[in-house]
């Protein structure tokens, strides 16, 4: 679309622009950098191994003494039968913990967007001919790289731990793409929402509050930290819609197993299928509700 | 000043109404000439800064048309954006960013081409002083830089027309005064400039033509010398030394307009010129009397404010100034 003398609206140009100067303020400020690695760490050392369930299983019970290969053996029916076939329960949880953080990233990435209203940056972008979709996509990717950046920090910490994340066998880059590609997904979805929603909100108090009371639910009616084989049917019902059970799944499935078995590809496919068809319907959801939140009021 | 070409900005009966009722702006008339520096003034809550949005496309328009450098500000938004040049309230430069990397920003945003980007930054960055600082974060600049680098985004484009919103607000006065002299080498360069002002000498010493707006309508709107006249001109206020009557002759005077006497006191208003005085001062001195006090008052703008809206601009100010600490102070801090 020509815009003026000669100069061409150019979405893409407006859209690198906007996202270099959020990525720029990002990787400048090691204190916005930093804690990802430590929330990673924590996340997986210390809840991957407090609650640990195999970790809580009784060597004795009802005066019945297990030998330790018993032990060692209901431990790991209760991974292969429970928890998917995983090797341990942070080979199980990982999935789950970078699903986890990608949800609470996206949430409160959307502060900056509400500082950028509030110092009225924004509106010194909105009085410039640029396109309206293109400060929201900028927000969408700017939160999706930098919640990637700390998922693929989170993957890393849980393979490098003792007894951390035990890939499946034959697990390779195409794997490794499925299973980011599963969690991009969902990042997107996600993104797209709360994207629109800090581009709505006028105050940061709003955005804390909204986020708070969506982020806790969507995270426990899922499979992130625990399968769904012992929900209660109507959680089990919720937790098979929630899109962070598919994207969970997904990436779990791959990390477990590395090469998957046709079945278990099907099952793959569809998860995936879903998380694209979310995302579809986020992203242009959201893309609605910000254009209504940056025209003139 | 630059001469004038024709309107640049043409408001006709604008309004805009905050749902349920308050009507921000009523219907307000005016032109902008191409090449002028146009004030805006009111008290705080008048409709400056409402206006100032609706003309820049940040806020909608409830009825009237407006249009700027042609194009009308509704239905031709994008247009509008290409032609004008906001320098918001707010110091809206990112923290984080160099100086110079704002402006490249900015200059991207407004579609200026790569090849004329970094020589536009630097003509600018020299024009408001900032070279030295150019390659430094902006979080270490002063308070005036950060304003002047502000105005320098506002003109990466090169505008058709400049849009200040109380460009020289919590600065000091000589931070101010120099802004004053980069807005008139702008305006000498061109530039019509649109700005809102709670500085009444600013408004006196920039503008060719003010409007005074309060419960958004605009009260006045002329030259900043003819607003004065309004109010019966420059007073003169002598003292002689004896008690004979003076008035008769004073009124002779072909630029005297009105002469009162208490006793040995004479309040003499001279509307348009200060050239009377001297025949006044002869005249008096020709009769053997001596002027024992004399002094010479002219109207200034803060006068036509009171009269205006009711209100002294100096109270103005300090509600504006300790408004605008607390919005910086609230959004750095949240930062």
């Amino acid at each position: 679309m020509l815009t003026s003398g000669g100069r061409q609206a150019d979405l893409l140009g407006d859209l690198s622009a906007l996202t270099r100067r959020a990525l720029l303020k990002w990787i400048r400020n090691p204190a916005a950098v930093l804690p990802g690695f430590f929330t990673a760490l924590f996340y997986i050392a210390l809840f991957g191994n407090s609650f640990n369930p195999t970790g809580i299983v009784p060597s004795n019970i009802n005066g019945f003494q297990l030998t330790s290969s018993e032990l060692e053996e209901v431990k790991t029916a209760i991974l292969s039968q429970t928890f998917g076939g995983a090797a341990t329960y942070i080979s199980y949880l990982t999935a789950g913990i970078i699903c986890l953080i990608l949800v609470f990233n996206m949430a409160f990435g959307g502060i900056d967007l509400v500082l950028d209203r509030q110092l009225g940056f924004l509106n010194t972008i909105l009085a410039a001919p640029i396109s309206r979709a293109s400060i929201y996509f900028s927000g969408v990717i700017q939160n999706m790289v930098k919640a990637m950046a700390l998922g693929f920090i989170t993957f890393a910490v849980a393979i490098l731990l003792p007894n951390g994340l035990m890939l499946g066998k034959g697990f390779g880059v195409v794997d490794f793409v499925g299973a980011f590609g599963a969690l991009a997904l969902l990042a997107f979805a996600l993104s797209c929402v709360f994207t629109a929603l800090a581009l709505s909100v006028k105050s940061i108090d709003s955005l804390v509050a909204i986020v708070n009371f969506a982020t806790f639910p969507l995270v426990f009616t899922s499979t992130a930290l625990f399968p769904a084989a012992d929900f209660p049917s109507w959680l089990k019902a919720i937790s098979n819609f929630n899109p962070i059970t598919k994207a969970c799944n997904a990436a779990r499935l791959l990390m477990i197993n590395g090469m998957l078995s046709s079945s278990q590809q099907i099952s793959f496919g569809w998860d995936l299928a879903y998380l694209a068809a979310f995302a579809v319907a986020m992203g242009v959801v959201g893309y609605l509700a910000a254009n209504k939140a940056l025209a003139p009021r | 000043m630059r001469r004038l070409m024709g309107s640049i900005i043409e408001a006709d009966k604008l309004s805009k109404l905050y749902p349920p009722k308050t009507k921000a702006v009523d219907g307000v008339s005016f032109n902008v000439e191409e090449g002028e520096v146009f004030g805006f003034l009111g008290p705080n809550g008048a409709g400056k800064t409402t206006t100032i949005k609706m003309l820049t496309t940040l806020a909608s328009i409830t009825s009237g048309t407006a249009k700027v450098a042609g194009f009308d500000v509704k239905h031709e938004s994008a247009r509008v954006r290409e032609s004008i040049g906001v320098v918001p309230q707010e110091l809206t430069a990112d923290d984080e960013l160099k100086g110079v990397e704002n402006l490249m920003l900015l200059g991207k945003l407004h579609h200026v081409p790569q090849s004329e980007m970094k020589e536009k930054a630097r003509e600018l960055l020299r024009l408001f002083d900032l070279e030295e600082a150019s390659e430094r974060r902006v979080r270490t600049y002063s308070g005036g830089m950060r304003r002047r680098l502000q105005m320098a985004m506002g003109l990466v484009h090169s505008p058709k027309i400049l849009f200040m919103d109380e460009p020289t607000l919590g600065l000091d006065i000589q931070t101010r005064t120099k802004v004053w002299e980069y807005i008139k080498k702008l305006n000498v360069s061109g530039l019509s400039v649109f700005m809102t002002t709670h500085y009444l000498e600013e408004a006196d010493s920039l503008c060719r033509r003010v409007a005074i707006i309060d419960h958004g309508v605009i009260k006045v709107l002329d030259t900043p010398a003819r607003l004065k006249e309004r109010l019966g001109g420059n007073v003169l206020i002598l003292e002689v030394s004896n008690g004979v009557d003076l008035s008769e002759f004073l009124r002779t005077i072909p630029t005297v307009s009105d002469v009162s006497r208490d006793g040995h006191m004479y309040k003499i208003k001279l509307p348009k010129t200060e050239d009377a005085i001297p025949a006044i001062v002869d005249g008096i001195t020709s009769r053997g009397l001596k002027i024992t006090q004399i002094s010479f008052l002219k109207p200034t703008l803060d006068e036509v404010f009171l009269e205006v809206t009711g209100r002294t601009m100096r109270e103005e100010e300090g509600e504006a100034q300790e408004s605008w600490v607390q919005n910086v102070n609230i959004g750095r801090s949240s930062s």
